[in-house]
């Protein structure tokens, strides 16, 4: 059917952009979840990969390397296809979310990492000298300027992971991507479809894009 | 008794993998070319005075930064017959990850024009090069040393991303372990061996463009 032929468009019906509106609800709802659950367990992992122990800040890295450097889908696949065959069986939505979130905290745990070692020594030392313990550096000293080192990349982080759900559609949840799919394949028009669901995630990520840019202007600080 | 893992069923699968690994390389090849001609032209419409040129890039670099690789893809494979073009899924796959990945090629191209001194235009202006010769013989070629190391890892991801290019019918390598694990019903070690050997791929790249970057750094 071409883009041209204007009579085809009246399939397009408005159920159809609810179906893609809700859907777009469910994406939001894995990308939340899976965000708070990644950052949670990154910082851990960063934070301990600060630590002055050469075996035990070597550790987190067994588990960020192989996730940061293979595909998500793959992750995905061997998550939900894979371990069944383990004995560990779980719904989709359980695999997709525990994927993800273990996907982000990889990612996290290298930022949180970078934006701490990334607060010259100095800091640490006058923290002591001024009788605070490593704690009370960690909290008053460090945290406050790492953080702001952090924000913009975690913004940016987090833009891209909530691209990345988008192949949760393979493991036949109904997020975006998959109504976009659906309805597309309804239709018979792809083209008007995909540029919509494009739209939606555009909608969704740009402004958070605008958020970090901006805030990598206004915070972000040569130490 | 528990699972027994087995993975020498899967050498009996070995030619197919290799098919996979194949088609793998000449998807990330191909579009490893396109993304990095065009984050070149991206770049330099960024920098210029032209105000319509400058919008363009930033409207291309922003669009396909907030939008998912998998929408982009089906939006090609799938739209564009709507437009009487029919292209086969493997110049798709490429074109669309070449297009893809354009967009932080652009990024770290841009950053590297950005690093350059303004007493190196001086110094070529100097030595009566043109406008263009300066670009061509002293900005562009320092430039790209200077995004060296952020491009090979653009590069790297693209490839992590090409395994995305499987739902269009590509069997890549992606595409081979999702026909293999229904085959032979053992998802878990083959999805674990890719897991693998695409992190191995990643630190031996990683390993070589660092020795790479070491022998072409400069500093400014």
């Amino acid at each position: 059917m071409s883009v041209f032929d204007f009579a085809s468009y009246a399939k397009f019906r408005w159920s159809d952009m609810v179906l893609i509106f809700r859907a777009a609800g469910l994406t939001l709802q894995i990308t939340l979840i899976s965000l708070a659950f990644g950052t949670l367990i990154g910082l851990l992992l960063g934070i301990v990969r600060c630590s002055k122990n050469q075996v035990l800040n070597k550790l987190p890295l067994l588990i960020m390397e192989p996730l940061r450097n293979s595909p998500l889908i793959v992750q995905l696949f061997l998550v939900y296809y894979g371990l069944p065959s383990l004995g560990i069986r779980m719904p989709a939505m359980t695999a997709a979310l525990l994927t993800l979130s273990l996907n982000t905290s990889a990612f996290f745990a290298v930022l949180v990492h970078s934006s701490i070692i990334a607060v010259p020594r100095g800091q640490w030392e006058s923290g002591y000298a001024i009788g605070f313990n490593k704690l009370q550096v960690y909290v008053y000293v460090i945290a406050r300027q790492a953080i702001r080192l952090l924000i913009p990349q975690a913004i940016t982080l987090y833009i891209s992971q909530l691209q990345t759900s988008s192949l949760v559609s393979f493991v036949s949840l109904q997020d975006l991507t998959k109504a976009g799919q659906i309805v597309a394949q309804k239709t018979l028009l792809p083209f008007l479809i995909y540029a919509i669901v494009a739209a939606v995630y555009f909608a969704l990520t740009y402004p958070l894009a605008r958020v970090a840019r901006y805030l990598e202007k206004r915070m972000g600080f040569t130490i | 008794m528990g699972y027994q893992l087995n993975f020498r069923v899967l050498s009996q699968y070995s030619d197919l993998f290799l098919s996979g690994i194949v088609l793998t390389g000449k998807i990330s090849l191909g579009a490893m070319v396109i993304s990095f001609i065009l984050g070149i032209v991206l770049a330099i419409m960024r920098q210029s005075k032209n105000k319509i040129a400058r919008r363009i890039a930033g409207l291309w670099v922003e669009v396909l930064r907030n939008t998912p690789f998998l929408i982009q893809l089906f939006f090609f494979y799938y739209g564009l017959p709507q437009f009487g073009i029919y292209v086969d899924a493997l110049t798709v796959g490429i074109v669309a990850l070449g297009i893809n990945a354009s967009a932080p090629n652009c990024e770290v191209i841009r950053s590297g024009l950005l690093a350059i001194k303004t007493g190196y235009y001086e110094a070529s202006a100097a030595l009566g090069f043109s406008k263009l010769q300066n670009f061509l013989f002293v900005v562009l070629p320092i430039s790209l040393r200077l995004a060296f190391k952020p491009l090979t890892s653009n590069f790297v991801n693209l490839v992590l991303t090409s395994s995305v290019c499987y739902s269009i019918t590509l069997m890549e390598i992606m595409g081979v372990a999702k026909t293999v694990s229904a085959r032979s019903n053992r998802p878990f070690e083959i999805y674990l061996i890719l897991l693998i050997s695409y992190t191995l791929f990643t630190y031996a790249v990683s390993f070589i463009a660092k020795a790479i970057d070491k022998r072409i750094e400069i500093r400014l």
